[in-house]
Order: structure tokens, then C-alpha cells, then sequence
């Protein structure tokens, strides 16, 4: 069957869902869903088969036709797009409910809506100005689904940072897509890998779409605007809507030719994304924060297999660039489910605790065992441990690394670094995800919020589960969705169609799924016996206090305590302390703080000085009406002289 | 015919400095309307083959218009408002004479720099409409009360016109006498202002303005 009427169905569900939303959360609900499983459905279409799905209007819109197109690429972002859309619109009505919050629930569903439909309709598109009213449609509505809360001050800053970060990104956009459209002659975006000038323009859209997808040091945006905007919503904008700025480079570095060094850089950007989101990760003690700078790394390793893949392209098309890009695309899918699970669990403790400091939670995997369990579910896939997901889409960016690095090209300079710096973040994040399950769910309660806390209700539960289903598929059965992934490499590149899966995936397989086994059993034994009664409760270590208490427990930040010190450059961390003094010590603090480094160190004083400069030429402005003359004399002057300096022969 | 126009031409001159160096509004005003009276007269001057009745009208209306009918506007302002002098400008009057006497003689220079046409390198018609338009701004600049700079204004008007003399040949003085019309509804509208102003604040003084800006 041909996606078009399907995708017709889609629209016109989620058309009626936004109009029908303020009113009743049931239809919306009826609604959206009907519309991600039929996006979903036109999706799987074109991604199991082998015909891309293109349309053109009769009709012009703006000036320029409407031309649709699902290929291979827009298809596999699309199935993300549902799939997490779909998981997190039935969780936002448990969790943003409307005798909670009856306000803002009811816009918020327009708004959800609105946000799902210009997604899709920049996947889509296939027409740059189009593409450009899509994405700025796309920007505002995250922005006012960011802000839901909007009492909060900390909301509505992050929510403004985020609409100004995204701003500046359409900049490079527009300026992308005009010379696009002034070089070539027409908006129509086709495959244009032969007009070597176009080149260029790579740069401004790795700028544009580089601020989107939020790679360092670009990201400065991100942690904020994931932080505090409701967590369905968090977990839109950290699964799908950064990938959406990795689309836009996926699509862009497809169609159009690539500089030289394009390969490079992006690899380049991809590792120092890598290493330095996980390391703000790890020192995080917001859990929202720290998942959000972990899809900054995430974000570091698509772009290391995507820049694999651009190195490999411009170097005959090396074998090894299609495992990269494989590796690649296969973590925007397994980060987008896994991060999405991530922050749907971590709205069920928000949701039960009602604080997203760590270091205030404790125990919880009593009170809240599925979320538990669906919470540690998603970090081993994120943590890219066996037998999960992430494990297979970073080995695949591993394999293709390895292949190049043993190729003894000039590409293996590039592959070798990349692979340590991974294998330095993979590391990282498995200590930031120890610390997220060890503090908040192991261990006692440290305050009344966290020992009062309780499950989450089977309305947001149930998405939780299908994405903690996802992530084990995804990792268990990598073969069954090797086609897919092979037929979006395809797309990417014709040459590169028809990608055989790597034998070991294979046997790859055959062993996650025993991991899987052994370690499904492992942890039940654990839990028959903790739940046992045989062993002993009590608060761990005492060091010869009289009175022990819960928050003398082990804390985050001296569990991140080492490894944050090796990244002390970066990081900038501000120390206000007083020491015990004396025998008998009155009173004594620590506070550490970590800067957000990009934002406060480089971009606070920049935008402070222009704002000085401002101030300074406002002064220019003073009402004084001899003066604004005496303006236009000089202004006249400098003038006649320009004219005469350029009339000396 | 060049030597008469270059001593009116100089005339206007000399009356741009009584301009800038009196501090009476009365004979501002009357240096004002004698220099529109010269210019008016300069069209008649220029033609040179006989008479042509379209320039007559158009210098008979400039007559009327700079040296009548916007000068009596003014005095009447003048009366109105009930102000005489010129107190502490911005710029001083000896100062201003300077600057505009500096720039009188820089304009004379800057003419001889200029490439201009064999007929009108002798005449002073260059010269003149740069050192009118300088006397204006520096009147402009460097008076406080709103009537000094509606005669500022004029007199950069002036200077406009002037130059547009040099074009009476190629450019009908339709396009001036578009220019003066402009000026009288300019003046026309300026003298309703300092009305309000002087009923509002009960003062002519534009510094006292600055409040207005954005």
C-alpha cells in the first residue's frame, strides 16, 4: 500500500487532535494515537520496502509547490518521531493531568500536536523554504511546550535561552537555504552531489542544524531547556527533536557535495561532544540535567559515525563507512528510545517526589520498583552496556573505526583518537549512570519526599514499558532491523544500497540474547532474596557516629568526585567552603557548583559587552536636536570625502 | 551678466555672516528675507536670451515668498512668543562668525578644487551655495530658540537653491519653485509649533525638548 494515504490519515488525525485537544484529553488521545501509528505504518512501508514515496502538489504554497518525500532517511526519523511521540502522549496524560494543572494541560495538547506535526512535516519536505517554515513552526512549539510551567522563573529563562539558541541557528538556516536557493536557481531540494561550489555551504548547515541537535559547544541551550520543561516533553526534545538536527545534517551532507575537511570536523566535534556532555553529566546533581547532557554525548556519537561516514565517502567510498553510518543511524534510534524511557522515568520520580535533586532522594527502588526497573532498563542501553541496544549501535561505530584505523590510510588519524575518546565517554557514562540508580534508588531515603514517595500509575507506566520493550528488541534481535537501517544508509548514499549485515552481528546476537538471559535470571534471584526477608536492613557504615542519618550516606558528588577532577579544565567548578574549625566546630558549609562553562564563561561575558557597547551608543540618542544636526554635518562631510578620495585617480 | 551676479552672489555672502553674528531675532530675520530678496532677483540675471516669462513668475514668487510672506510669518512668531534676542546659544556669536567666516573662505577653495563646468567656474554660484548651506547648519547647530533655527533652516534652503541655479538651464525652476513651496508649508507648520510650544512650556528654548525623544 502507498504511504501517501496513510500519511493523509496521519495529518488529518493530529490536525484534529490540536483542534481538539483544549477541549477533550480523550480525543486527543484517540486522536494522536491514531495519528503516530499511521505515521508509523507509512514509515515502516518505505522502510521495508525498496520505493521511495515522493509527491508534488498542483496547487503552490508560498510560491512554491508542496513536494513530499519519505525516503529511507526521513523514514527512519520518522519511526522514531511516532514511536516516541506516541509513548510519551499517552504518558503526559497521567503525567501532565488536568486537575493538576488545568491551565496549561489543555494548551499543552495543542501545542504536543502542533510539535508532532511540523516534525513530520520537515522530515517531509522536500522544498527548503518549506523545510524552513516547518522548522521554525517546529522551534515555537517546543518553545511554548518548554515553558508549560511558566511560573517558574527557571522555566521561562531556559525556555527564552532556548528560543534565542534555536534563533540564532535558523540564522545560518536561512542563510543555508538562500544560497541554496540563489545558487541552483529553485528551492526544490533534490540530489545535488555533483555541483562541486555548493560545497561550502556544508558549514552553515553544520552551524544551523549543529545548534539544534545540540553538540558542544553549541549546546549551551540544552541542559536547561531539557531540565525544566515538562518531562513528556523532555523526553520529545532529548529523543527526537536534537535528532532533528541530525537529520537536517544527515539529509544536507546526502544531497549536496562536501568540503574536504567535512569528514574531519565532524568527527572531530562528534568526540569532544563525547567526552565533554558526559563529563558535565557525570558532575550533574539535577537527574533531568544530567540526562540532558547525556544526549550531548549521544549527539558525539551519531556525529562520530556520521563524520566516519563522510571521511570514508570522500576516500572512495571505503567499505567501513557504511558500518559508521550504520552504527550511526542505529543510535538515533536506540538513544531516542532509551533517552525517552530515561526521561519518562525520571518524570515518574519528579512526579512522586517532587524534586530533581539527587541528592535529596534515596531508596526509592522500594516504593517505586517498575519505575526501578524500567529507569535501569534505559540506562544500560544509554550506558551502552550488553545486552541492550546501545551496545549494538556503538559496536557497529566501534567496527567501523576499527576498520579504518587498520585500512593505515590518513584515515585512520582520525579513526584512532575518535575510538579512545568513545571508549574514554563510554566509560564516563557508565560511572554517571552508576550514580543516577546508586543515589536515587539504592541506599535510604534522605528526606520525608523520598520515603513518601510512591508507583507511578499504569497510564505512564505502560509507555515506559513498551520503550523498555523497544530497547531489549532493538538490542536482542539487531538482524531484524539491519534492513531498515541498511535501506537508510542507502538513501544517504545510492552506492552504498544493499549494505550485507556484518557477520559478527550475527553471532553478536546469539550472545547479548544469553547475556540477556543470564542477566534477566541474576537479577530475579536478587530480588527473591532481597524481598526474602533473610537479609538484614540497616543504614551501611557508621564511622563511629552516635547518630547515623540517611544523608550521611555516600553522595553523588563523592562518587563522580575522581573522575570529575580530571576534567577540573573544563568544568570550572566554583568552591565556597567553610572548614570545621576548633574542637567544638559552630557551624561549617561546602558548596560546590558547576558552571555551565560555554554559557557563563564565553557567551555571558560576550553578550555583556555588546550590551555595554549598546549602552554606550544609546548615549548617542539624547534628544538633543543641535546634536542629531550636527550628525548629519559630519555624516555629510565623511561623505564628500569618501567621494573625493575615491575620485583621485 | 557674471559680474552682477557675483556681487549679489557676495552680497548674500556678506548677509550669511550679519546672520550668524546677530543676536537680535529681528535682524536674523531681516538678513534672512534681503538674501531670499537677492536670490529671487538671480534667475533674471542668469537668462540670457531676453526675457521668458516662466522665470519671471518663478523670481516674483521666490521675492514674495523668502523676502515677504515667510519673514513676516516669522516676525509675527516673533511677536507672538515675545522674544527679541538670541540668549546663550549653544555656540557663541563670535565663534559661529568665525566658523562661518573659516567656511565661507574654505567653500571659495573647495569651488576652485571642484571640476566644474568653463561657464560657471568664474562665477561665485558654487562658493556661495556651499558657504549658505555651512551658515545654515552652524545656525542650526548652534542656536538654541526654534525661530534661529527656522531662519537656519532657510538659509540652508538658500543654499540649496543656489545650487540649483547652476542647473536653470537643463532643469526647469519648476522643481525649485516645488522646493519653496515646501519650505512655506515647512514654516507654516514650524510657526503653528513654536506657538504650542511657547503656550505649553511657556518657553521657545529646544533644549528644553530633549524630553520628547523616543
Amino acid at each position: 500500500m502507498s504511504p501517501g494515504p496513510i500519511l493523509l490519515l496521519a495529518a488529518a488525525a493530529t490536525l484534529s487532535a490540536i483542534v481538539a485537544g483544549p477541549r477533550s484529553a480523550r480525543a486527543w488521545l484517540a486522536l494522536m494515537l491514531t495519528g503516530t501509528v499511521a505515521g508509523l505504518a507509512a514509515a515502516l512501508v518505505v522502510l521495508g520496502g525498496s520505493v521511495d514515496w515522493e509527491w508534488r502538489s498542483d496547487f503552490a504554497l508560498g510560491g512554491e509547490d508542496v513536494h513530499l518525500r519519505l525516503d529511507g532517511v526521513s523514514a527512519l526519523f520518522l519511526v522514531l518521531l511516532c514511536v516516541v511521540g506516541g509513548a510519551a502522549t499517552v504518558y503526559a496524560q497521567d503525567y501532565w493531568s488536568e486537575k493538576q494543572y488545568p491551565q496549561s494541560a489543555p494548551r499543552g495538547r495543542a501545542w504536543w500536536g502542533g510539535l508532532l506535526l511540523s516534525m513530520t512535516w520537515v522530515l517531509l519536505c522536500a522544498n527548503g523554504l518549506h523545510f524552513l517554515i516547518g522548522w521554525e513552526l517546529f522551534t515555537v512549539c517546543a518553545f511554548f511546550l518548554i515553558r508549560r510551567d511558566d511560573r517558574r522563573p527557571a522555566v521561562r529563562a531556559a525556555s527564552w535561552l532556548y528560543l534565542a539558541a534555536s534563533h540564532a541557528g535558523t540564522v545560518f538556516l536561512f542563510a543555508f537555504f538562500n544560497a541554496l536557493a540563489v545558487r541552483r536557481g529553485s528551492w526544490d531540494l533534490d540530489a545535488m552531489r555533483d555541483q562541486a561550489e555548493l560545497a561550502p555551504l556544508f558549514w552553515l548547515a553544520l552551524a544551523g542544524f549543529g545548534i539544534k541537535a545540540g553538540m558542544f559547544p553549541l549546546h549551551f541551550w540544552l541542559p536547561a531547556a531539557h531540565a525544566n520543561a515538562p518531562s513528556h516533553v523532555s523526553a520529545i526534545l532529548s529523543g527526537v527533536a536534537i535528532k532533528m538536527g541530525i537529520y537536517g545534517l544527515v539529509r544536507f551532507s546526502g544531497l549536496l557535495p562536501v568540503p574536504a575537511a567535512a569528514g574531519w570536523v565532524v568527527i572531530g566535534l562528534g568526540a569532544v561532544s563525547a567526552l565533554l556532555g558526559i563529563a558535565f553529566a557525570l558532575v550533574q546533581n539535577d537527574y533531568k540535567r544530567l540526562l540532558a547532557y547525556c544526549s550531548v554525548e549521544n549527539i558525539g556519537i551519531i556525529l562520530i559515525g556520521l563524520g566516519g561516514a563522510l571521511l570514508a565517502a570522500s576516500q572512495n567510498d571505503a567499505p567501513w563507512g557504511r558500518l559508521a553510518l550504520a552504527g550511526a543511524f542505529l543510535h538515533v534510534w536506540n538513544h531516542g528510545v532509551s533517552k525517552a524511557l530515561l526521561f519518562l522515568g525520571a518524570g515518574s520520580v519528579l512526579h512522586a517526589t517532587g524534586t530533581r535533586e539527587m541528592s535529596r532522594l534515596g531508596g526509592l527502588w522500594q516504593r517505586m520498583p517498575w519505575t526501578t526497573g524500567l529507569f535501569a532498563v534505559g540506562a544500560i542501553a544509554v550506558a551502552a552496556l550488553p545486552p541492550l541496544n546501545g551496545f549494538i549501535s556503538e559496536w557497529l561505530v566501534y567496527l567501523g573505526l576499527f576498520e579504518a584505523a587498520s585500512t593505515r590510510t590518513i584515515a585512520a588519524w582520525a579513526a584512532i583518537p575518535a575510538i579512545i575518546l568513545l571508549a574514554v565517554s563510554g566509560a564516563l557514562a557508565l560511572a554517571s549512570f552508576t550514580k543516577v540508580i546508586g543515589i536515587i534508588f539504592l541506599g535510604a531515603p534522605r528526606t520525608a519526599a523520598a520515603s513518601r514517595a510512591h508507583e507511578c500509575g499504569r497510564m505512564m507506566r505502560g509507555p515506559m514499558l513498551v520503550l523498555g520493550g523497544l530497547c531489549a528488541a532493538l538490542g536482542l534481535l539487531p538482524l531484524l532491523f539491519w534492513p531498515a537501517i541498511a535501506r537508510a544508509v542507502g538513501s544517504w548514499r545510492p552506492g552504498w544500497a544493499d549494505a550485507p549485515a556484518p557477520v559478527a552481528l550475527g553471532q553478536l546476537s546469539a550472545a547479548q540474547v544469553l547475556l540477556g538471559v543470564a542477566g534477566v535470571a541474576a537479577a530475579a534471584w536478587l530480588w527473591r532474596k532481597a524481598r526474602g526477608g533473610s537479609a538484614r536492613r540497616g543504614l551501611t557504615w557508621d564511622c563511629g557516629y552516635a547518630t547515623l542519618a540517611a544523608r550521611m550516606q555516600y553522595t553523588g558528588g563523592s562518587l563522580a568526585g575522581v573522575a570529575a577532577g580530571w576534567f577540573d579544565w573544563a568544568l570550572q567548578p566554583e568552591l565556597r567552603q567553610r572548614r570545621p574549625r576548633g574542637q567544638f566546630p559552630a557551624s561549617a558549609f561546602r558548596r560546590e557548583r558547576i558552571p555551565e562553562t560555554v554559557l557563563e564563561k564565553i557567551l555571558g561575558p560576550v553578550s555583556a559587552a555588546i550590551r555595554q557597547l549598546a549602552a554606550v551608543a544609546r548615549r548617542l540618542q539624547h534628544g538633543r536636536l543641535q546634536f542629531y544636526l550636527l550628525y548629519v554635518v559630519i555624516g555629510l562631510a565623511a561623505l564628500g570625502l569618501l567621494v573625493w578620495l575615491e575620485g583621485r585617480p | 551678466m557674471s559680474g552682477t551676479l557675483n556681487v549679489l552672489i557676495g552680497l548674500a555672502m556678506g548677509l550669511n555672516l550679519v546672520a550668524l553674528g546677530s543676536s537680535r531675532l529681528p535682524a536674523l530675520i531681516q538678513a534672512m528675507s534681503l538674501q531670499g530678496v537677492l536670490l529671487g532677483v538671480m534667475p533674471l540675471l542668469l537668462e540670457e536670451e531676453g526675457f521668458n516669462w516662466r522665470v519671471a513668475v518663478v523670481a516674483a514668487a521666490t521675492v514674495i515668498g523668502k523676502g515677504i510672506v515667510i519673514p513676516n510669518l516669522l516676525r509675527r512668531a516673533t511677536r507672538a512668543a515675545n522674544i527679541e534676542r538670541e540668549s546663550d546659544p549653544f555656540l557663541g556669536f563670535v565663534p559661529s562668525l568665525l566658523l562661518g567666516a573659516g567656511g565661507t573662505i574654505a567653500a571659495v577653495a573647495l569651488a576652485r578644487a571642484l571640476p566644474l563646468l568653463p561657464e560657471h567656474a568664474g562665477t561665485l554660484l558654487v562658493p556661495g551655495a556651499i558657504a549658505s548651506i555651512l551658515t545654515g547648519f552652524i545656525l542650526l547647530i548652534g542656536r538654541v530658540k526654534a525661530i534661529s533655527q527656522v531662519c537656519g533652516y532657510l538659509i540652508l534652503e538658500n543654499g540649496i537653491y543656489l545650487f540649483g541655479l547652476l542647473l536653470i538651464h537643463s532643469t526647469p525652476l519648476l522643481v525649485e519653485s516645488g522646493i519653496l513651496l515646501d519650505v512655506t508649508v515647512g514654516v507654516f507648520v514650524i510657526g503653528i509649533i513654536v506657538d504650542r510650544i511657547q503656550r505649553a512650556f511657556d518657553s521657545l528654548d529646544t533644549r528644553r525638548l530633549t524630553t520628547l525623544r523616543e
